[in-house]
């Protein structure tokens, strides 16, 4: 028989990998299975970035209590992982008397003595490119931005650190109840546990039907971005939100931690999982962009991107033990704000396993320490760095100026990258201006040294994303052979 | 600590450009000469090209690229031009500090002349728009160049390829060569981008469809490429609405245009010019900024290693030159018809060559120099593609004694399609 798991996490999103960085504070056996070869591949992976102030959080919701408590975990889990948020604060800017009662709501929610409602010239002050016709503008100094893919590794590699095992490839298929445990059947054998967290994203749901959930499957949500050149920087230095519509915050102008600034993203019901971008979306996140900021420099765009937000009717979380398994908690409607969230919910989800009847004993765990990245380091840090090891002096991705040494670590981390999306996300290669037309060239040695045959194998994400698809002049090496 | 090292000159960039320059610096007397390159070897992207084509203007030979390169690495090895490989340059202050890394430390150069040769990238998916999937399976031409030619890698077998621009042309014909299928090579313009030598050898020689007045307007695949929509465009470059066709293949090309890169020079304070996205310079190659040169195609882009060679052994002259850096006389401003023009501004007329870049493809064309508006110097020339560039020597060109502003036009009858 299989061994028996305190906790199986099935999914490692931001949330699963949230859920296994709570519960890897106490003496828990606990696994992660994630279908993908590695985390933060779905829903978590491509949204605004934002860490959304109390400002706007919803009332009266488990999505806005799981926000404000959230927020409460944030400076601590700062310190735990060594991760950083971006304080950038943010403009809710205000085009009518409409908006502006609006704004008076923000203020409220907020109860931050630091934020206030500003004048258009306060506003220019800020932000001098922001749309004039503004005629009043709700400051928020607590808004953060992170990279949601880093925020979510920083969880997994915690977990990991503290004794939680991730299994990638492992897709569930279904579940089994026994005398004593939940049997999880995947494509890869049984796992066993006493109890099951379903943070299956956008899957959430059509995994609930499967258990004989009632609950109708999710609603698809799709917003695409624009990412634009990392010396457009100095341009937008605050999160700006317009005044929301109807089911969405709206198209948002953000600066992310790495420099680019980010556009998007719209709101459009699709009626199947497609991440594709589109000329109508892309036009609809320009104009959305353009009222705020007239003359943002889309001509600089480096690519573009589109992510979905699975939602239920009433755009609220359901976090909920499955009637035919009740050591099955399903996770679903995690939409925005599920990263700003992500902390509460872990927090929340370990409440509700216990009350199951696992013990929780705390233990210590051993801090995660974050790796330098060579482009923010100082000279004299730069010196150093090459000193003890001659890589951080090679630099591969010219662009975002990535080191082979952090490349090297990245490949040999406990949560390794193993496919060029994973190197690109953990250390920003292929994410610049040139978007991998330089270092494109000196992946493949690096990923799989001289050997040809490997360096076919290597993918950009999924199974079937062959980054070449054939060496050269194999046919008449194979031919003069057989000769 | 950073080693901290005084030059006459410093050539940022290694490839035909820097090396050109690098090499004429020393040969005039120039001491010490520091040439960084970033990559392993010296030669940029010769090292890539591997097909022949280079040098008819310069050697009156055809060679390859690494064969052209290998002329200026073995005369570069016989000076003591001091040359830096897998040096990165980071940083070059407006005072011409420049900071670099290698695996060796932080090397922080103080020169007098700094000579930027940082070259060109390739445009991107990214800069298109280009909506649809993201899926492995889309290459810039040039990155695909380079896996084939130094990887040994095939990065596809069933190609379409956006963009008649030379380097697209050259991977037709090799992907073809290496058995891979090449369905057609598809340009948004009505006439072509690249050299028609190359379409006649690279495409026409090998059967491969060019559809001009073509674009793609949406990539799919989830994992990799398995088609792409390819629509008509109107005389806007618009795509037309119901003229898409879905082509599979399983792999993407892109050609679509090559740009200056100047991060560093931004950096340093110096004045770009909109047209070229390369520094506004004069005759002797010389920046708006004290101290500094700019040759190759971080400049604009060449359509020939042989200017590029030629214009860069014009600035290794120009480093000992101590009026290079005087008031320009004259401000050369693209009028109709034009593109590009380099250099922007001339002293006084005596030297150097000028570079003409037309907007499309003309027969019985003629230049036309104004200066207040008025005509005073015309010359015929019987065709003209914006992919070949018109060189002129500056000294052959009747200035106007007043200095201002002189606007050069290109006319002639158009030409569209193949020609």
């Amino acid at each position: 028989m299989e061994p028996v798991f305190d906790v199986i996490i099935v999914g490692g999103g931001v949330v699963g990998c949230a859920v296994a960085w709570y519960l890897s504070h106490f003496d828990l056996r606990v696994v992660l299975l994630e279908k993908e070869r590695d985390v933060c591949c779905g829903v978590s992976k491509a949204n605004t970035g934002v860490i959304h102030s109390r400002s706007y959080f919803t009332p009266h919701t488990l999505k806005g209590e799981l926000h404000l408590r959230s927020l409460e975990l944030f400076p601590s889990l700062e310190r735990e992982l060594d991760f950083h948020c971006h304080k950038v604060g943010a403009l809710t800017i205000a085009f009518s008397l409409h908006d502006l009662q609006y704004l008076n709501t923000l203020k409220e929610r907020g109860k931050n003595p630091h934020a206030e409602i500003i004048g258009p010239q306060e506003l220019k002050e800020l932000e001098p490119l922001v749309n004039p016709e503004v005629i009043a503008c709700y400051y928020d100094p607590e808004t953060k931005v992170v990279s949601p893919f880093l925020l979510t590794l920083a969880l997994a590699e915690f977990a990991v650190l503290n004794g939680v095992e991730f299994i990638f490839f492992t897709e569930v298929l279904g579940f089994e109840e026994t005398r004593d445990a939940l049997s999880v059947q995947t494509n890869r054998g049984v796992y066993r546990a006493r109890v099951a967290i379903n943070c299956t994203g956008i899957h959430a749901t059509s995994l609930a039907q499967k258990t004989g959930e009632t609950i109708p499957l999710h609603r698809l949500y799709r917003g695409q971005y624009f990412v634009l050149d990392r010396d457009c920087q100095s341009l937008v230095k605050h999160v700006l939100y317009p005044v929301p519509t109807v089911g969405s915050k709206g198209i948002l102008v953000t600066p992310t931690p790495e420099g680019n600034i980010l556009v998007g993203p719209n709101f459009e019901l699709i009626p199947e999982e497609d991440t594709a971008t589109t000329k109508i979306g892309l036009e609809e996140v320009e104009r959305g962009g353009g009222r705020l900021v007239p003359s943002l420099p889309l001509h600089k765009t480096i690519t573009t991107f589109s992510g979905i937000r699975p939602t239920l009717p009433d755009r609220d979380f359901r976090i909920f033990f499955s009637l035919r398994f009740p050591r099955l908690l399903h996770l679903c409607g995690i939409e925005s704000p599920g990263l700003t969230a992500s902390l509460g919910i872990a927090e929340y989800v370990g409440e509700q396993i216990q009350k199951t009847g696992i013990l929780f004993r705390e233990k210590k765990v051993a801090p995660r320490v974050s790796f330098p990245v060579f482009r923010t380091a100082s000279w004299e840090e730069r010196e150093k760095l090459i000193a003890q090891d001659p890589d951080w002096g090679d630099i591969v991705c010219r662009c975002e100026e990535v080191t082979l040494a952090e490349i090297k670590h990245a490949l040999s981390s406990c949560l390794p990258a193993s496919t060029l999306d994973g190197l690109k996300r953990r250390v920003r290669v292929m994410a610049g201006r040139c978007q991998g037309s330089f270092c494109g060239m000196h992946l493949p040695d690096i990923l799989m040294g001289k050997s040809l045959q490997k360096r076919e194998a290597i993918m950009k994400s999924g199974e079937k994303s062959w980054y070449c698809l054939d060496t050269i002049g194999r046919a008449e090496t194979e031919n003069a052979s057989t000769r | 600590m950073p080693r901290r090292v005084k030059a006459q000159v410093v050539v940022i960039g290694g490839g035909p450009a820097g090396m050109a320059s690098a090499l004429a610096a020393f040969e005039n007397g120039a001491r010490p000469v520091f040439l960084l390159e970033r990559g392993e070897y010296l030669g940029g992207i010769l090292n890539q090209c591997i097909h022949p084509g280079f040098g008819l203007h310069l050697f009156g030979e055809e060679l390859t690229g690494p064969e052209y390169a290998e002329r200026f690495k073995e005369k570069l090895s016989r000076t003591q031009v001091e040359v830096l490989l897998n040096t990165t340059v980071l940083e070059i202050t407006p005072q011409r500090i420049v900071r670099a890394v290698n695996p060796q430390g932080v090397w922080e150069f103080e020169t007098t002349r700094a000579v930027l040769s940082m070259g060109c990238r390739e445009r991107t998916r990214g800069m298109l728009r280009l909506p649809g999937t993201r899926p492995a399976g889309i290459f810039t031409a040039g990155l695909a160049q380079y896996l084939v030619n130094i990887e040994g890698l095939l990065p596809g077998k069933e190609v379409l390829i956006l963009g008649s621009g030379d380097i697209g042309l050259i991977m037709a014909r090799r992907l073809t060569l290496e058995g891979a299928t090449v369905k057609a090579v598809v340009e948004v313009r009505d006439s072509l981008s690249g050299l028609l030598r190359n379409y006649v050898q690279c495409l026409h020689d090998f059967n491969i469809p060019l559809w001009l007045s073509h674009t793609v307007t949406t990539i799919q695949g989830k994992e990799r490429v398995e088609g792409v929509v390819v629509s008509r465009v109107d005389e806007g470059g618009r795509a037309i609405p119901g003229s898409e066709r879905v082509v599979p293949c399983d792999t993407l090309l892109l050609s679509v245009g090559l740009i200056p890169e100047n991060e560093l020079s931004r950096q340093a304070s110096i004045p770009l010019c909109p047209r070229t996205g390369g520094p506004v310079i004069n005759e002797y190659f010389a920046c708006e900024r004290e101290g500094f040169f700019a040759c190759g195609n971080v400049v604009g882009v060449f359509d020939l290693v042989d200017y590029v060679t030629l214009v860069s052994q014009g600035v290794g002259e120009a480093v000992n030159i101590p009026t290079a850096f005087s008031p320009a006389k004259y401000h050369l401003v693209p009028g109709d018809g034009v593109s590009l023009v380099i250099p922007q501004k001339i002293q006084e007329g005596k030297k150097g060559f000028l570079f003409l870049r037309s907007l499309q493809s003309f027969r019985q064309a003629a230049v036309s120099f104004s200066f207040q508006g008025k005509e005073f110097h015309k010359l015929r020339v019987p065709l003209c593609y914006p992919s070949e560039m018109i060189r002129l020597n500056i000294q052959d060109i009747p200035w106007p004694s007043q200095g201002g502003e002189i606007r050069i036009g290109i006319t002639g009858e158009r030409i569209r399609g193949i020609y």
